[in-house]
C-alpha cells in the first residue's frame, strides 16, 4: 500500500513536471514568434520629413510648385514616389505648404498669376493664396500639409 | 463550462478517450533514454513548422523581393533575427536527431516483423527533410543560396539521358530563376510539409498500434517483457528533460549565432565560390572519387543504391535476433556504411578552407571596411560592386602599396574612380591590415543594409553602368539620399561626356532647365564661383572689361581670350554694337597703325599705362591683347603677306652652319637673343618654337640639370642644333666622368643602359667602330651572319678564321668562347 502510494506521488510529480516543461516550451515558442506577427501591426512609423528647397528659393507672394521625389517603404519593397506641393511665403512671411490636388473632385490645381488664385480648371473653383476658397465648388480649403524650417530648409511631411 | 465542452466532444468523437488512451499506452520496461529521439525529432518538426509558419507570413518568394524580404525579417521584426535563426539552427540539428533516431532504431532492430512499415516511413521521412534543406536552402536568394543551387542543378545535369530533364523540371526551364524559385519554395511549404504531415501521422500511429520494440528479444517473444510503465508520465517525463535540453540548445544558438544571409544573389558574379553544408559534404566527397565522365555514379547512382538499400533493409535482413551481438553482419554492415559517411564528411570539413582569423586589428579594419563601404565597389571573393576589382583576387598585397593606394589612388591611375580616404593613423593600420589579409578564401562581411533602402533600381543587373539613364529620368530622387559628394566620389575624375568643351557654351540652358540634374553633382554654389563674377547687373556695363580680367585670372583660362567667354551667350556683332563706335583711347592716337606692333609689345612687357597687360593672364603671348576684340585673321588680314624684315635673312629658320667658337647661330635664334623672345611673342605662341625643336625652347632655366635625360628621349633633337664636341658641352664633359672607374675598359659593356647614345657625347658616332672594328653592341641577328665575317672583312686565305679571331674577336672573348657552340671536330660524328 505505501509502495503504491509512493508511486502514485512520483506519477503525480512527473505529471506536473511534464506539463510545466510542455508549457515552458509552448511559451517560449509561441512568444517571440506572436511578437514577430503581431507587433509590427501596430507599429506606427512617423512620416518622414521631405526636403522642400531653401526659403530663398522662394518669394513672397509668388506660390511655387515643387515636385517632391521621395522613397515610399511598403514593407520590403521600396518604391520612389513623387508628389507636387506649392510653397506659399505670405506677405508677412508665413510660410504654408499646400496640396496642388483640389478638395472638390481632386483634379490638379495651378497657380494663376493674373488673378492672384490656385485655379481648377474642372469646375472653375478658386482658391486664394492661402488656399481658403474664393469662388467655385470647393467645399474646404487646399488641404496644407506640416512642415518646418530649419536653417533656412522647409521640410514637409506629406501623411498628416 | 470546459468539463461540459469536454463531455460533450467525448459524446460526439470519442476524441477525449482516444486522447487519454493515447498517452496512457503502457510501455515495456526496457523503453529508455534511447527511445527520446523521435519525440525530439517531433518538437524539430514543430519548431521548424512555427517558425518556417511565422517567416511565411512576411517572406516573398520572387527574385526581386526575397532578399529584401529576408532582410525585412532581420531586421525590422522584432524577434526576427531570432526565429529565422531558429528555424536554421532546427533544420540543422533535425539532421543529427535523424541519424542518431537511425542509428537507435536499426541497433534495436526495432524494423523487423511486423513493424517494417514503420522503418520504410522514417526513410521516406528522412527523404523529405532532405528535400526540405535543398530548397529551404535557395530561399534567402543570398549568393550561397543561389550559387549552392546552380551548383546542385549542375550536378543534377550530369545525371546520363535524364539529367537534363530533371535539372529543368526543378529549375522550371533552362534558367535558374523566378521559376525556380517559385518551385522551390512550393515545395518547400506545402508540398513537403503535407506529404511530411502524413507521413509522421502514419509513423506514429504504427508506432501506437504496434507498440514500442522491447530490447533484445527475438521476433516473436516481444511478450515476454512486462510492460512496467505508461507513455506519460514515465516516458513523458524522459523526453521532457530532452526536450527541455533541446530547446535551450537551440535558443542559445540561435540567439548566439544567427543565420547567415550573404549579399544579395548576383548571378553575373562568377566570382563567388559556394562552400556545400556541413551534412552533404560527404556526398561532394563522394564525387570526387570519380572521374568526371563518371561523376553521375557519385552524384546519382551511388546516393541512390544507398536509399534503396536503407528502403528494403527489413525485408532482407530477416534474422529473427534482435540483439546486435547475434546478427552481426547486419549490424556491422551498417556502422561501415555510417562510419563510411562521416570519415568521408570529415575529409570533406577538412578540405573545406579554414575560417578567416583575424587579428583585432584586422577585425578593426574589417569593420571599417564595412563603415567606409568599400564594398560598394569592392566585393571580396564575390559580393560587392563591380567597379573596383575583387579584392580576393591578386595574391598578396604589399601594406605600404596598399596604404598608397588609399591615400592616393590618382597616383596609380590618373582615371581611377576610387576616391582617397585619408583616414587617422591607427585606422589606416587597421584597414590596411584587413586589405592585407584577404586570400583566396576570405569572405565578404556581413552587410548591414543601409538607410534609405536602396531602391530596387540599384539592383538592376548593370544598375552602374546604367545610374546614368536613371539619374536623367529624375536626378533629383539621387539627392534624396545622396550627398553630392558622393558623385564626385567618381565623377571629379569623370565628367559626364556631355561636359565636353562646348559644354560651357551650352549649360545655362540645361541648368535653367533641369537645375537639379547639376545639384546632383554640383553644390548649389558651385554656379556662384564663376556667377558671381559674371553678374550682368546694372553697373556690370561700365566695368564688364576689367571684370572679364579678373576672371581670366581666376579661372587660369588663358588658352580662352577673354571676349571668346562673352561669346558663350553673346554675338561678336553684340559687342561691336558699341566697341565699333568706341574705340579704345590708344587707337586713337594717329599714328597708331604704324606703331600698333611696338605697343603691343609695351603692353606685353606690362607697361604700366596698360590695365589689361598687367594680367599674367594677357602677358603670355601679347597679341592675346589684341585679340580681346580683334581675331587673329583680323592681323592676317595684313600680316600675311608681310613678315618683318628679319624673317626675310637666308639662314633665318635654318643656319646651324654659321656657328663658330660658341658664337651664335641661326638667324631667328640670333634675332631672338638680340630682341628678347616677347618680341617673337608679338605673333608667335610659345608652342611654335617647339614645333620644330621637338622640346621647351629656349631651354629652361634648369635645363643644364636635366639635359642629360632629354638627350635620352631623344638625341636627334639635340643634334638639330648642337653637334658633339661643341666647347659648350666640352666645359663639362671633358673631365673623365666618375662612372668610368678604372675598370670601366672590361665592364663597360655592361654599364651601357641606353644603347650608347650618352658615350656619343664625348666619344662621338664612331666611337665603339674605333675599337671593335664593328658596329656594337652586335646586332640582333649577328649569331646567324657572324660567319660571313672574314669574307665581309676581306679575310682571305687558310686560317681567315684564326686570323679573325686575332684581329676582332679576340678584343673581347677568349678562344673557348666559340666553343660553346662549335664543338671541336674530333667530338663530332
Ligand atoms: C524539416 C523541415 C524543414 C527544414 C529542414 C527546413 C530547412 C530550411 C532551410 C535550410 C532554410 C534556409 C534558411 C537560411 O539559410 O536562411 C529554410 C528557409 C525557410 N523555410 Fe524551412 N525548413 C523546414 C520546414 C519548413 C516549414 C514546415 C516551413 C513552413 C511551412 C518552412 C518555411 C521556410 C521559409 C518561409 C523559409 C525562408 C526564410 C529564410 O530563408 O530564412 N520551412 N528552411
Ligand atoms: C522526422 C522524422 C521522424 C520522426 C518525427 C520520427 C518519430 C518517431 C517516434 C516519435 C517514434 C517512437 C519513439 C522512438 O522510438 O523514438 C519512432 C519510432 C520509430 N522510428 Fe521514427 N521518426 C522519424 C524518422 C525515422 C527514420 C528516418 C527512421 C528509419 C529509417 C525511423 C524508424 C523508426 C522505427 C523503426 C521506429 C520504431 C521504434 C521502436 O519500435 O522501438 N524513423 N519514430
Ligand atoms: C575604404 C574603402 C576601400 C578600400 C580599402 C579599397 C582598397 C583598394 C585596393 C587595395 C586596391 C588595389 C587593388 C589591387 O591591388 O588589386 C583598390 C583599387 C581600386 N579601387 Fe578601391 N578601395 C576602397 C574603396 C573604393 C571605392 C569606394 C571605389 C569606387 C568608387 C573604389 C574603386 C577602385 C578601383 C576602380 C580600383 C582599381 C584600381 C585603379 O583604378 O587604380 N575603391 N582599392
Ligand atoms: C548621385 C550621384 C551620381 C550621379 C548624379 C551620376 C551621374 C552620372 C551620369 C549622368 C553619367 C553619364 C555620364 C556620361 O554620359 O558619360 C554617369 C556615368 C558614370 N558614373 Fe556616375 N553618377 C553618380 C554617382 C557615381 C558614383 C558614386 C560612381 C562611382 C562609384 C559613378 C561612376 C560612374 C561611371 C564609371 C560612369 C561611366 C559609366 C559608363 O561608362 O557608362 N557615378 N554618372
Ligand atoms: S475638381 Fe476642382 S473644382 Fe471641381
Amino acid at each position: 500500500m505505501a509502495m503504491a502510494e509512493e508511486q502514485m506521488t512520483r506519477r503525480r510529480w512527473l505529471d506536473m513536471f511534464v506539463k510545466m516543461a510542455a508549457g515552458v516550451a509552448a511559451v517560449a515558442l509561441s512568444v517571440p514568434t506572436l511578437v514577430m506577427l503581431i507587433v509590427p501591426a501596430f507599429r506606427r512609423e512617423k512620416a518622414p520629413w521631405i526636403r522642400v528647397g531653401h526659403i530663398s528659393e522662394f518669394r513672397p507672394n509668388e506660390p511655387k510648385a515643387v515636385t517632391l521625389s521621395y522613397q515610399r517603404r511598403d514593407g520590403w519593397v521600396i518604391r520612389t514616389a513623387r508628389t507636387t506641393v506649392y510653397v506659399v511665403v505670405m506677405g508677412d512671411g508665413k510660410v504654408k505648404v499646400l496640396s496642388n490636388i483640389c478638395t472638390h473632385a481632386s483634379c490638379v490645381v495651378r497657380w494663376e498669376r493674373s488673378k492672384q488664385a490656385f485655379f481648377c480648371p474642372c469646375h472653375d473653383g478658386y482658391f486664394a493664396i492661402d488656399g481658403s476658397v474664393k469662388s467655385g465648388p470647393p467645399p474646404r480649403p487646399l488641404d496644407e500639409f506640416q512642415h518646418k524650417i530649419e536653417g533656412g530648409e522647409i521640410f514637409v511631411r506629406l501623411r498628416t | 463550462m470546459l468539463r461540459r465542452f469536454l463531455d460533450w466532444l467525448e459524446r460526439e468523437t470519442g476524441l477525449v478517450s482516444a486522447w487519454n488512451r493515447f498517452w496512457s499506452q503502457p510501455l515495456p520496461a526496457t523503453v529508455g533514454w534511447g527511445h527520446i529521439f523521435g519525440a525530439l525529432l517531433l518538437l524539430c518538426l514543430v519548431i521548424l513548422f512555427v517558425t518556417g509558419g511565422a517567416m511565411m507570413f512576411y517572406y516573398s518568394p520572387t527574385p526581386d523581393q526575397a532578399y529584401p524580404s529576408v532582410q525585412y525579417i532581420e531586421h525590422y521584426l522584432p524577434f526576427g533575427k531570432f526565429i529565422r535563426a531558429l528555424h536554421y539552427w532546427a533544420a540543422r540539428i533535425i539532421v543529427l536527431l535523424l541519424i542518431v533516431h537511425l542509428v537507435r532504431v536499426f541497433l534495436w532492430g526495432a524494423y523487423k516483423k511486423p513493424r517494417q512499415m514503420i522503418w520504410v516511413s522514417g526513410v521516406l521521412l528522412l527523404l523529405c527533410v532532405i528535400g526540405f534543406g535543398l530548397t529551404g536552402y535557395a530561399l534567402p536568394w543570398d549568393q550561397k543560396a543561389y550559387w549552392g543551387t546552380a551548383v546542385r542543378l549542375k550536378i543534377a545535369e550530369g545525371i546520363p539521358l535524364i539529367g537534363h530533364a530533371v535539372a529543368n523540371f526543378l529549375r522550371g526551364g533552362e534558367q535558374l530563376g523566378a521559376v525556380t524559385l517559385m518551385r522551390f519554395y512550393v515545395l518547400h511549404v506545402f508540398l513537403l510539409p503535407i506529404l511530411v504531415f502524413l507521413l509522421v501521422a502514419w509513423h506514429i500511429r504504427q508506432v501506437h498500434v504496434l507498440g514500442v520494440t522491447p530490447a533484445w528479444v527475438k521476433v516473436g517473444h516481444e511478450g515476454e517483457i512486462p510492460k512496467t510503465q505508461r507513455l506519460h508520465p514515465d516516458h513523458t517525463a524522459r523526453i521532457a528533460v530532452g526536450a527541455i535540453l533541446l530547446l535551450a540548445l537551440l535558443f542559445w544558438l540561435s540567439a548566439k549565432f544567427p543565420a547567415p544571409l550573404e549579399p544579395r544573389a548576383n548571378p553575373l558574379d562568377t566570382a563567388y565560390k559556394p562552400h556545400p553544408d556541413f551534412y552533404v559534404l560527404w556526398l561532394h566527397e563522394l564525387l570526387k572519387l570519380f572521374p568526371p565522365h563518371l561523376e553521375f555514379v557519385g552524384s546519382f547512382i551511388l546516393p541512390s543504391l544507398l536509399v534503396i538499400l536503407l528502403l528494403i533493409v527489413p525485408f532482407i535482413e530477416r534474422n529473427p535476433e534482435r540483439h546486435p551481438l547475434r546478427r552481426l553482419p547486419a549490424v556491422t554492415t551498417g556502422l561501415v556504411i555510417l562510419f563510411a559517411i562521416i570519415a568521408l564528411n570529415i575529409k570533406g570539413m577538412e578540405a573545406l578552407p579554414e575560417p578567416e582569423k583575424l587579428s583585432p586589428l584586422a577585425k578593426r579594419g574589417q569593420e571599417l571596411f564595412v563603415e567606409l563601404r568599400c564594398y560598394t565597389c569592392h566585393g571580396i571573393n564575390g559580393g560587392g560592386g563591380p567597379v573596383g576589382p575583387d579584392l580576393g583576387l591578386g595574391g598578396k598585397r604589399d601594406p605600404k602599396k596598399v596604404e598608397a593606394i588609399l591615400r592616393n589612388p590618382g597616383a596609380f591611375n590618373a582615371h581611377t574612380v576610387m576616391p582617397s580616404y585619408d583616414l587617422p593613423p591607427e585606422e589606416m593600420k587597421a584597414l590596411v591590415a584587413y586589405i592585407v589579409s584577404i586570400g583566396p578564401n576570405s569572405k565578404m562581411p556581413p552587410i548591414p543594409p543601409v538607410e534609405p533602402e536602396k531602391p530596387p533600381s540599384h539592383f538592376e543587373e548593370n544598375w552602374f553602368a546604367n545610374h546614368k539613364f536613371e539619374v536623367r529620368k529624375d536626378p533629383a530622387s539621387c539627392g534624396d539620399c545622396h550627398k553630392p559628394f558622393f558623385c564626385q566620389a567618381c565623377h571629379q575624375n569623370r565628367r559626364p561626356s556631355s561636359h565636353d568643351e562646348q559644354w560651357l557654351k551650352f549649360h545655362f540652358g540645361n541648368a535653367a532647365e533641369q537645375p537639379a540634374m547639376c545639384n546632383a553633382c554640383h553644390t548649389p554654389d558651385y554656379c556662384e564661383e564663376c556667377h558671381k563674377l559674371m553678374r550682368h547687373d546694372t553697373k556690370w556695363l561700365k566695368g564688364h572689361g576689367n571684370q572679364l580680367v579678373k576672371f581670366g585670372e581666376l579661372k587660369k583660362w588663358s588658352d580662352l581670350t577673354m571676349h571668346q567667354l562673352c561669346y558663350h551667350c553673346h554675338t561678336k556683332q553684340s559687342c561691336d554694337e558699341c566697341h565699333k563706335g568706341a574705340l579704345p583711347e590708344s587707337h586713337k592716337a594717329p599714328d597708331f597703325l604704324q606703331r600698333h606692333g611696338e605697343l603691343a609689345g609695351a603692353w606685353a612687357q606690362g607697361a604700366k599705362t596698360n590695365q589689361l597687360a598687367q594680367n599674367t593672364a594677357v602677358r603670355k603671348t601679347s597679341h592675346q591683347v589684341c585679340v580681346t576684340c580683334h581675331t587673329k585673321q583680323f592681323c592676317d588680314n595684313c600680316h600675311i603677306g608681310t613678315k618683318p624684315k628679319s624673317h626675310e635673312q637666308p639662314d633665318f629658320v635654318l643656319g646651324r652652319g654659321t656657328r663658330d667658337g660658341g658664337q651664335v647661330k641661326s638667324g631667328h635664334a640670333r634675332e631672338a637673343l638680340k630682341k628678347g623672345l616677347q618680341s617673337c611673342q608679338t605673333c608667335h605662341k610659345q608652342e611654335f618654337c617647339s614645333n620644330c625643336h621637338g622640346t621647351e625652347m629656349p631651354h629652361p632655366q634648369n635645363f643644364v640639370s636635366i639635359h642629360v635625360r632629354e638627350a635620352r628621349k631623344d638625341m636627334a633633337l639635340c643634334q638639330r642644333c648642337h653637334t658633339w664636341n661643341e666647347p659648350e658641352c666640352r666645359q663639362c664633359h671633358s673631365k673623365r666622368p666618375p662612372s668610368h672607374t678604372p675598370d670601366f675598359r672590361q665592364t663597360h659593356p655592361q654599364r651601357i643602359s641606353d644603347g650608347g647614345i650618352s658615350c656619343q657625347v664625348c666619344h662621338g658616332r664612331n666611337a665603339c667602330m674605333d675599337c671593335h672594328k664593328l658596329p656594337m653592341p652586335h646586332p640582333r641577328d649577328f649569331v646567324k651572319t657572324h660567319g660571313e665575317l672574314a669574307k665581309q672583312k676581306g679575310i682571305k686565305g687558310k686560317d681567315s678564321v684564326q686570323q679573325l679571331q686575332r684581329q676582332l674577336c679576340s678584343t673581347c672573348h677568349a678562344d673557348r668562347y666559340c666553343r660553346l657552340c662549335h664543338l671541336p671536330a674530333t667530338s663530332q660524328r
